[in-house]
Order: C-alpha cells, then structure tokens, then sequence
C-alpha cells in the first residue's frame, strides 16, 4: 500500500497543518534550548541577570569535580534503570503479545492506567509503603517478621525503584509493539524446520524484538537522567542527582547561567551515551 | 528439555511476572487509597478507625478546591491544542513526502525523550526572560504552554497509529464521488481517524491532569493537584492527601477504559 | 464518418520525481466503448487512469473528455467515477450511505437519493436489506456491486475501474465479469478498464491496449492483438505462442520472402499482409499460435511442416498442450483440442505442420 502522498511545501494542505507544530517546538522548545546555552556566558549578580559575555561558568563547570560526581551517579542510576526495566518488561510484553490474549485488554487497561497516574501520587504511596512505619513493615510484622524489616527507604536502592516503578511501561510499550509486529508464520517456520520453543524463542522472537528493546532503553535512559522526584522523595535527598542539583541551582542559588550550563552538560553527556551506544550496538550487529 | 516442560516452564515464568508486575504497579495505587480511609489525624499504623471525614474535609479546603479547578482547567485547554496540533503533525509525519520530513519528524517529536524537568526549567528560563522582556509572570498560561508542547508529540504518536492503519485510497474516492477537500475531511477523514483523535485527547488530558514537573516549573505561584500533594508528601501529613489522590484516580482510570472501548471499536471496525 | 472521442489521451507524459512512468501516451476512446489497458506491473496502465480520474497532475501533455481539456479540474469536478482495486467503500457508512454519497455531496434531496439507490440495487441484483448493514458485513462478490453501483450512481461519462476483480476467487470472477459486460451494454457508459488478467480482457473489452514502461505499445480489437502482435512482447504477453526464428531475403510490395533452417516449406513467401509493419530484409520471427499446429504425416500436403519429439505433455481437460523439441532444438508450443485418445505421445517422433494464412511475421525485439 502507497501511504505516503508528495506535497510540495507551497501546497496549503501541507504548511497548513505543519505550522502549529513548526511554531510551537520552534519557539518553545528550540529557541528556548538556545536561549540556554547564551545563558550561560551571562552572570548573576544580586539575583539578577547580567548580560555580559564571560565563561565563568564554563570554567567552573570543568573545574569542580563535585559536578561530574553527581553526573556520574545520575549516569549510572539511569543504566541500571534500564537493565532493570528491559529485564522486567520483556515477559510482560512478551507474554501481552503471545500468551494472555483473553485478559489482555485488561491488563493493558490496568498498565494504561498505572502509567497515566500522576508520578508524585505514587511516589507518595511508595513513601507510605516503605516508611519504617508504613505499610510493608506493618504487614511483614503481622507475619512475624522483625520490626523494621523494609529498612530502604531514603537510600539509593529505593530511588532506583521509584524510576523502575515510573518509566517500566515506556518498555512494556515498545517491546510490546515490536513483539507483536513479528510474523506468526516466521515463528511457525522455525518450529517447521524443527526448532524447540526456546530455540525458535532464541533465534527468531528475539532478535526480531530488538528495536523495541532498543527504543525502550533509549527512552528510559534519558528520561532517567532527568529524574528529580524519586531521588528527593524517596531516596531522602541524600544522594541528589543531576536534576535536583539544577534544580537547587536555580532556586536556592539563583545562579541561571550555572543551572543553565548543567542542563546542557547533562543533556549533552546523555545524547552522547545514547550514540555511544548504538554505535557499539550498530558494529557488533556487523560483525555479526 | 521436551516441549511439554518447556510449555510448562515458559507459563509460569509469563503468568508469574505478570502477577508480580500488576502487584508492583498497584502497590502504591491501593496504599494510597487505604491510607485516605484513615480516621486519625496521621499517616501512621495501625488506623484508629475507618471514615470518609478526610473526603469530607477535602471538599471544604478551599487550596485543595482551587487546586483541583486549575488542574481541570489547564488540563481542558492542553487537551484541545495538544490534540489539534498533534494530529495535523500525524497527517504530515505519516501521509506525506516532501522536502525535510525527518526534520519535522524530529522536531514535532523532540520533547518526548526530553526529560520533563528539563523541558520545566529550560521553558521557566525562557518566559522569565521574555517575562521581563515584556512584563508578565508566570502562571496558568505559561504551565498551559508547557502542557501543550509536552503533551502535543504524544498526541501525534498516538493519531498516527490511526493515519497508518487509514487507507489514503478512501480519500481519492470520496473525491472521485464529487467531494471537496473540506467534505473529504469532514465526511471521511475525520470521521475515520476519530477513534484515534479520541484517545489522544483522552491522554492529553490524563497527562497534563497529573502533570508534575512542568506544572512545577511554569505555573508560577498557581497550585494544581501535583504541585499541591508534593507540598505535602511526609508521612507526618495528613489522610487529606491520600484522598485527594484517590479523587484523581477515578476520572483516571474511567478514561482510560473509555479509551480502550474506543480503540476496540476501531479495530473491530477498521 | 465517426464521432469525437469521448476520451481524448494527447503524449501525456508522467514522473514521480527523476522515474518516468507515463512516456508520451496518446490513446483516443470512443463513446460507449469498452476499453481494455493491459501491461505487466509497472507498466504505467494504472498511472495513466489516475491522470483520467484526475488524482495527479501530468507532467506534460493534454487530456481532453467530450473534446474539455481536463488541465487542472480537480477529480471533484470530473465527470468521470473509479472502481478501485480495494474498492475503497468507506468503512463508517452502511451501504445505502455508500452508494449515495456522491449524490448527498451534490446536495441532492434525501428522498431522491432514496430512490437513485433503490433503482441502483435492483441494477446490481443486491438485496434491499443490504441497505442497512455495513461493507464489512458482505461478501467479496456483493461489496464488488456496491462499489460498482456507488460509481454508477452519479451517472459519469467515463467508468474507470482499476482491475476491480483482482482479489476475487476464480468462479466468482467470472460471475462479475459476465456482470460487467451485461451492466456496460445496459447502460452504454464507456468503460475504462485496467487488468493484467488477459482473459478477462480479451472477454470483456471491445479494443485492447498493451503498454509497457510507460508506452502503448498496441491497441487494437482483440482478435488483432492476439493473431497480429505488434512486436514479440506483445505476442508473448497475450498467450503463449511460437516464435520461430527466419531471414526475410526480399521484401517487394506485396510478396515477402523468406527462409529458414529449420522449416520445410513448399513456397517460402507470404503476402505482405501477414507481416508486421516494415519488417525489411534479414533476421525476423514467424509468430504462430499454438493452437493452430497441428500434428501431419512426413508427406503431407501442408504449408509449412518440421520434424520434432514430444517433451511433454498437459491436460488441460478440454484441450491438451504439448511441448515438442524440433531435430534442430527449436522449442515449440502445440496446443490440440481434446479427444478420447491422445493425438500425440511423450516420446514419440512426430512431424508438426501450420497454414501459411495462420503465419505472423515479426521483427525481432525484446521479448
């Protein structure tokens, strides 16, 4: 099937429906972006802007290593976010995809439903959960299990289950979809040529699922550098990531052009570990 | 390994993980809605008894009422750009070749892999520059720009499912039946694309309803339900929040089931 | 003296960016024809429809209806109405909507509607009840009607049907087809029909029209294109056939003269008017269909005759193919009428012979 028609930018049905979107990121997304990077040659002074060129920040930036800490922290918070994630959600979507076809409108009404609530209502429902007198501890106790048994809350371990928690379903989604794109008859083909389940598993479904996982992780990966809220609420603030130090900057420092330079380095340092990766992804596929 | 165990083994590896994700993904869900129910006046157990007295109590608090109203209305005004833009950029990004569609692709597409609080701060930085440029605050209408632009490219990935299952040929035939470009729209596309501009616009408003980040960066000294309940996330607060949260649960989850009718419909249809 | 065209195609020519897939058509139509454009995939027959229905714009060229030039006029304001190979009925409307939605989008009062879509379901033998139900609740064969009736409705001057009956089965094709030829002289619209199905257009079509990448490369009466091919395609795209190579050793007016390694023949020239165009002296390709071989004795009195084996054999039920491989290694195609016993073995020594009238003589080309 032809779905795509030529349209020439002069033809009305074309500009007409690409401008709302051409102005709105244009000047609400790009300009901004750039905004940002001449933000950071200016300097505060009293809490107020001022626009003079100097790289003062920059050389601070490069100069104290307690930024790039905190970088490297977010960075590997966020790797282990998506092994644990793309670990989780491919029986999920797998299982969506192949198995539970009687229930699966359901199911994905109930992952819908999960994804689409509000994140800082179920971090607070985790908080009620983990607290060393909430609900786990409570129920565990009635088991006969110690006091205090669910002892997490506040440190890493419970931030990066706040980001599992949150950004699982964007790889339930994509793996889900590229699962279910795969041809039945390419499957019953390797059963035909007399593969296991698992072999015809191994060899065919999951090599076939890889955009899914590779479109998961990407996702999952710069929305995880990004985080605030579960490093805040639920690992306690203690161990801050790259987004709360910006945050902090902006509203307790009120340096914009440090915060500025820290949202770009942050971002530019996450762009180039997705490309980083793809392209070992990209080279290990053709050597293959 | 024979198939039988293989069958067996793949089973319970499926079914368990699923149970166990469900469990995950409602744990906090249903904690929150049990803690609502709580009769004391802290988030502690054991409960000192069951009563509605915080649902109560929500309906009297004036911050909570207002919170509720500006999350409604900046949700309503998001939804209907959010989804218009949306699905104009679908028709574009799907149906038709010209010169720089990977850069439009790209472009309408771009903020959905910008992490929220970062898309918050970056537009907070530029309408306090403008802001003082041209002498406003933000506000309600600075939080509704950032819905829109959030929420706009999610749109459009959920309309352009629709577009790729629409068969483009239905559109020449409606104009070989005499039809203009504006009947071909009304009498065929819209009408065939609907359930997707549905959904959209159902999750338009799912997510700038529950919007945290950008609300937080760009609504100024407004309060939407988010922004309120994390003023008051410590388990030192009150029930009144966790009744709150159940409140919003239950819009959520009707539109999302309404959501689901509609797309079966379509796919039955289609 | 014959009246105007009803379709007048003048060397439109057609690109999508840098691939030229119409180069240089002219096509006249006359009124109440039925028109066959046949041509493997590719080769521009559904192109050029879509310049007629007026979805695209040509790139060069004019397209003239009732003697209108068309430049321009959207596919809105044509008169003219397409079957689609998908049919396109719009999933969202019942039958009755389908059908009578080009004229609801002439702002046509509903109760005449009413009646042009009653008198249009008895025209296409669909049930009344139909009416109510939607196109996904019927059958190949009924929605192929509504298609059919939803183009007639408007009462176009041209029908334009871009192979409507490609997804069908084969019985229920031939039921349509029958349709087809018994709606088209009903109702005297001329009918444009695109179909790569050979059969079907040799049945249907009053004239044929072979393209290939983009050109006509023939357009005559059926029987024309089938005993008198322009080129070797167009001999081997409508049917299977024998193309045996000769030198042409003199042209003169009306007699041609010819001869051949392979070929036993008493005389050795033909007259001019089984020969294709200016063949000119040397290399050239005697076409002969299969059918018109015929098994004869060493001596027999026939025109042209060649010793050959029999390779293989068909049954095809009413008539029997044969492949037969001749002492010098010509392949050759043979095709009998069935009888109780079989007129040839595999295996066996046959001589085959022709007529010199069923002789059509060709100049080499890409086949």
């Amino acid at each position: 099937m032809d779905m795509e028609v030529s349209r020439s930018w002069r033809d009305p049905e074309l500009w007409v429906k690409a401008l709302p979107s051409v102005v709105l990121q244009t000047t609400c997304f790009l300009a901004p972006l750039v905004m940002t990077f001449i933000l950071t040659f200016q300097k505060t002074q009293n809490f107020q802007l001022n626009w003079t060129w100097s790289l003062a920040t920059w050389t601070d930036v490069f100069t104290k290593p307690h930024y790039w800490t905190i970088l490297g922290h977010t960075l590997f918070m966020a790797v282990a976010c998506v092994v644990v994630c793309i670990i989780i959600a491919f029986p999920i979507a797998y299982g969506l995809a192949t198995r539970f076809k009687r229930l699966d409108n359901e199911i994905k009404v109930l992952i819908t439903f999960a994804f689409i609530t509000d994140a800082t209502l179920k971090t607070f429902g985790w908080v009620l959960f983990l607290d060393k007198k909430g609900a786990a501890n409570y129920l565990l106790a009635h088991l006969g299990f110690p006091a205090e048994t669910v002892a997490f809350l506040f440190t890493d371990w419970a931030t990066l289950l706040g980001m599992v928690y949150n950004l699982l379903p964007f790889a339930i989604f994509t793996i889900y979809l590229s699962i279910d794109n795969i041809d039945r008859s390419l499957i019953l083909a390797a059963y035909d040529a007399g593969a296991s389940k698992f072999r015809a598993f191994w060899e065919v479904t999951l090599p076939l699922s890889r955009p899914g996982i590779w479109a998961g992780s990407v996702l999952i990966f710069l929305l995880g550098v990004g985080v605030f809220l579960e490093p805040k609420v639920l690992g306690g603030g203690k161990s801050p990531m790259s987004a709360e130090l910006i945050r902090q900057t902006f509203e307790t420092r009120v340096n914009w052009p440090l915060g500025a330079a820290l949202t770009l380095v942050l971002m530019v340092v996450a762009i180039f570990v997705v490309l980083l990766f793809s392209r070992v992804a990209g080279m290990r596929r053709a050597g293959a | 390994m024979n198939h039988r165990f293989e069958s067996a083994l793949a089973n319970v590896i499926l079914y368990g993980s699923m149970v166990a994700v469900l469990v995950f993904f409602y744990v906090p869900i249903f904690t929150l809605i049990a803690f609502s129910f709580q009769e004391g006046r802290f988030l502690t157990l054991p409960f000192d008894g069951v009563s509605l007295k915080w649902y109560g109590a929500l309906f009297q608090s004036g911050a909570a009422l207002t919170a509720l109203w500006n999350s409604t209305l900046i949700a309503v005004f998001a939804t209907v750009f959010a989804t218009a833009i949306g699905t104009m950029a679908a028709i574009v990004a799907v149906r038709y070749r010209f010169k720089g569609k990977r850069a439009f692709q790209g472009l309408a597409g771009a903020p959905l892999a910008f992490p929220q609080l970062l898309l918050g701060i970056v537009l907070l930085l530029w309408f306090s520059v403008l802001g003082r440029w041209f002498g406003f605050n933000t506000g309600i209408v600075t939080a509704i720009i950032g819905h829109i632009v959030y929420i706009a490219p999610f749109a459009m990935v959920i309309v352009a499912v629709q577009v790729y299952n629409f068969d483009p040929v239905l559109e020449d035939a409606a104009r070989d039946c005499g039809a203009s470009s504006w009947d071909v729209y009304r009498h065929v596309t819209i009408p065939l694309l609907w359930p997707g501009i549905f959904s959209a616009a159902i999750f338009a408003f799912l997510l700038s309803w529950g919007n945290f980040y950008i609300t937080y960066s760009l609504a100024g000294s407004t309060r939407t339900i988010p922004t309120f309940i994390f003023s008051g996330i410590a388990v030192g607060s009150s029930p009144l929040y966790p009744a709150i949260a159940t409140v919003v649960f239950i819009p959520g989850i009707l539109l999302v089931i309404l959501a689901n009718r509609f797309r079966l419909r379509a796919a039955r249809a289609g | 003296m014959t009246a105007a065209p009803i379709l007048s195609i003048t060397d439109v020519h057609k690109s999508y960016g840098t691939y030229p897939a119409l180069k240089g058509v002219s096509l006249d139509v006359r009124q109440g024809e039925f028109i066959a454009l046949v041509g493997p995939s590719g080769c521009g027959k559904t192109t050029l429809l879509k310049q007629v229905a007026g979805f695209e714009d040509t790139t060069s060229g004019t397209i003239r209806i009732e003697g209108e030039d068309m430049a321009g006029v959207p596919a809105a304001l044509r008169p003219t109405s397409m079957v689609f190979q998908k049919l396109a009925l719009f999933p969202h409307m019942t039958v009755a909507q389908n059908i009578g939605f080009p004229l609801k989008l002439r702002k046509v009062a509903p109760n005449v509607i009413a009646t042009r879509v009653d008198d249009m379901i008895r025209l296409m033998e669909l049930k009344p009840e139909y009416l109510k139900r939607y196109p996904k609740a019927l059958s190949g064969g009924e929605q192929q009607r509504v298609a059919l009736a939803r183009s007639m409705i408007s009462s176009p001057k041209l029908l334009l049907l871009d192979e409507p009956l490609s997804a069908l089965d084969v019985k229920l094709k031939k039921v349509l087809q029958a349709e087809l030829k018994r709606l088209h002289r009903s109702v005297g619209v001329t009918f444009v029909h695109v179909t790569h199905d050979l059969e079907e257009a040799m049945m249907l079509a009053d004239r044929i029209c072979v393209m290939r990448a983009g050109k006509i490369l023939q357009l005559g009466e059926p029987a024309d294109i089938y005993y008198r091919p322009a080129d070797p395609f167009v001999a081997g795209f409508i049917g299977e056939t024998n193309l045996m190579p000769i030198t042409v050793t003199a042209c003169s007016g009306a007699q041609v003269s010819y001869g051949s390694d392979e070929i036993v023949d008493a005389q050795g020239s033909l007259p001019a008017s089984l020969v294709a165009g200016d063949v000119g002296q040397g290399p050239a390709l005697m076409n002969v269909r299969p059918e018109l071989i015929r098994r004869c004795d060493k001596d027999a009195d026939v025109d042209c005759k060649l010793p050959a084996t029999v390779t293989e054999v068909f049954t095809k039920g009413g008539t029997v193919q044969y492949r037969a491989r001749s002492t010098q290694g010509l392949e050759l195609a043979i095709e009998i009428q069935g009888t109780s016993h079989l007129p040839m073995q595999l295996g066996e020594d046959v001589w085959l012979g022709w007529a010199k009238k069923d002789i059509w003589v060709l100049k080499p080309g890409e086949a």
